[in-house]
């Protein structure tokens, strides 16, 4: 519980009128406390971070950041209730996992039901931060494939389309991403970028590379079981037979 | 299309059944009306009516080649009666030829033969006529019949893309938003959400009660877009800014309808969804001998990277341009910094 005694409520849309209504219909809940209210997903993960509430409502689609890539820079989420026009995420195994997902637009009742269920949350004291990822697993889970991809590194966002990825390498519990410029770290795993990553630009050579072909310059024989793959900035990387039999079949060679 | 006959077995055999037909009907006259052995009349009817059967057979090209909707009248005249001579003159020819040699020695039916070859010109060409008739019947039948085809085939081609453009024009995700919007506002301004509700429903009205290929004014088409962003500047507030300038002299100009406004959706998306700072669309019009020129220009935010990828609206729009001025040059979009240029050119 709070030294106030209220549960503290960020509210992160980009629309005005969409948070007033959040806003209005909260007017009724005396121990829920608004503490802030973001109109882009940058300001919104950086209002969560200092603020720390305890009760997230989030858009999805929205400037900067999406609801889904905000929520997936959190190292520690709050209680996410989703508040959003879109049908088409895979709203069935959002009911299901997330602590709510919100449809607009949405009654008091309709409201009241989700706030209750994060409130019985938040008095247990459960903050089911597993419910939270699942249901962001799940809706990467769909076969959208990934356009972009943000990563944090120390406060700083940074949002990096994919086709300016060189390649990607496995490194322990993450995934070190090569672009032109620069490199970054993200807390995933090969399985999930070789999922979500558009599979005739991402071939994964070898257990621990995945290359985007655009910046491929040549394929050189090693031995019997390996070859290398030569990138255009004179990068050298190894790839499995299984991975070259992929590259083969990728570029139609 | 191809000759009806050899269509398939059952046409063959039903071109032959009716010429062997005629033949017996050759055959029972000559038996009681001549009193011809039965050998003489069976060979003289198979003889002229299965000659007259197989040598008919090359008359398809005829007709199918002088189709009246082919042109020249004198042209079809001369094909056919060049046809007709050459028919006669074979058929007459052979059978005579055949049956004169093989009877040589019944001097009445060879008597018979030459008297009555002046009888079997008329009817010769009493059957040329009939087999031609027949001929561009079953021609006017199948193209009737593919005409019927290709009109099915265009019209539900019609209803496909009406109903595509249907789809495209109202987004559901902005009508559920501005939805929301008017149920926040029923609460803070009653005034504004019934304004809003009025808006939207004018808004849907225009945008469902017209077919794809109908024209409407641009004052009437920038209505639409008027109440469009003024929609969106209900869900987005002073992020939105817009300046219509249509000028009086741009009133007469007819434009295929909602076709610009996926112009606008596009502003919006790229420009207010992407982006947190104010975006202003600012649209004018301009017009040159023969052609109007709409401008539009947004800002957006460079650094927003993509999500999806765009264009899908500007393919549609030029699709219709093609298909209503048959152009491919009238949509022009390019950047220059922060801001998107769309120039839009409709000829009168």
């Amino acid at each position: 519980m709070k030294q106030d005694s209220k549960y503290h409520i960020v509210i992160i849309d980009d629309e005005p009128p969409a948070r007033q209504i959040i806003r209005d219909y909260l007017k009724a809940y005396s121990d829920l406390e608004i503490v802030g209210e973001s109109a882009d997903g940058f300001s919104g993960l950086k209002a969560i971070q200092e603020l720390k509430p305890d009760l997230v409502f989030l858009d999805i689609q929205m400037p900067k950041l999406t609801g889904f890539e905000l929520l997936d820079l959190l190292d520690d989420p709050p209680l996410i209730v989703f508040s959003t026009a879109f049908d088409q995420f895979a709203i069935k195994a959002f009911e299901m996992n997330a602590i709510d997902y919100l449809l607009k637009p949405y009654s008091r009742d309709r409201f009241g039901q989700a706030v209750e269920k994060a409130l019985n949350g938040l008095r247990a004291g459960t903050k089911e931060p597993s419910a939270v990822k699942s249901v962001i697993d799940s809706v990467d889970g769909q076969p959208d494939l990934l356009a972009r991809i943000a990563v944090k590194i120390r406060h700083k966002v940074h949002v990096i389309p994919v086709q300016e990825i060189r390649y990607l390498e496995a490194d322990g519990d993450y995934v070190t991403i090569h672009t032109e410029k620069d490199k970054f770290l993200k807390e995933k795993t090969m399985k999930y970028f070789e999922i979500h990553l558009d599979p005739a630009r991402f071939i994964r050579i070898h257990r621990s590379t995945i290359i985007n072909v655009d910046f491929m310059d040549k394929l050189e024989y090693y031995d019997k079981e390996s070859y290398a793959i030569l990138m255009k900035d004179g990068t050298r990387l190894k790839a499995s037979t299984a991975g070259y039999k992929l590259l083969k079949e990728a570029l139609k060679l | 299309m191809q000759h009806p006959v050899f269509k398939n077995t059952k046409s063959i055999v039903l071109y032959f059944g009716i010429w062997i037909l005629l033949a017996g009907i050759q055959f029972i006259i000559l038996i009681f009306q001549y009193h011809f052995p039965l050998e003489i009349a069976l060979a003289d009817s198979l003889v002229f009516n299965l000659l007259f059967a197989a040598i008919a057979l090359p008359m398809w090209f005829t007709v199918r080649y002088s189709s009246p909707s082919s042109g020249w009248r004198f042209n079809i005249l001369f094909n056919h009666l060049t046809s007709l001579v050459l028919l006669i003159v074979i058929w007459i020819g052979v059978a005579y030829s055949i049956l004169a040699l093989v009877f040589q020695n019944e001097t009445v039916y060879n008597d018979f033969l030459t008297v009555s070859i002046p009888m079997r010109l008329i009817s010769g060409v009493l059957l040329y006529v009939l087999v031609g008739l027949i001929y561009y019947l079953l021609i006017y039948n199948f193209n009737l019949q593919e005409k019927l085809k290709m009109e099915a085939r265009l019209h539900s081609l019609l209803k496909e893309t009406e109903l595509n453009m249907l789809k495209s024009q109202i987004n559901p995700h902005f009508l559920f938003n501005s939805l929301n919007s008017i149920s926040s506002l029923t609460v803070t301004d009653p005034e504004k959400a019934r304004d809003m509700v009025i808006k939207l429903s004018d808004f849907l009205r225009y945008s469902v009660s017209s077919g794809a290929d109908s024209m409407t004014s641009l004052p009437e088409e920038f209505e639409n877009i008027k109440r469009y962003l003024e929609i969106e500047k209900v869900r987005f507030g002073d992020k939105l800014r817009y300046d219509l300038r249509v000028g009086e002299n741009c009133h007469n100009q007819k434009i295929p309808v909602m076709l610009l406004q996926p112009l606008y959706e596009n502003a919006i998306k790229h420009g207010v969804y992407e982006s947190s700072d104010q975006v202003k669309i600012e649209t004018e019009c301009m017009v040159g001998t023969g052609y109007t020129d709409i401008s539009i220009v947004n800002d957006f935010d460079p650094d927003a990277v993509p999500r999806v990828g765009a264009g899908v609206g500007l393919n549609n729009i030029r699709e219709r341009l093609r298909l209503t001025y048959q152009r491919n040059d009238l949509l022009k979009t390019w950047k220059e910094g922060n801001r998107y240029f769309v120039r839009l050119r409709i000829p009168e």
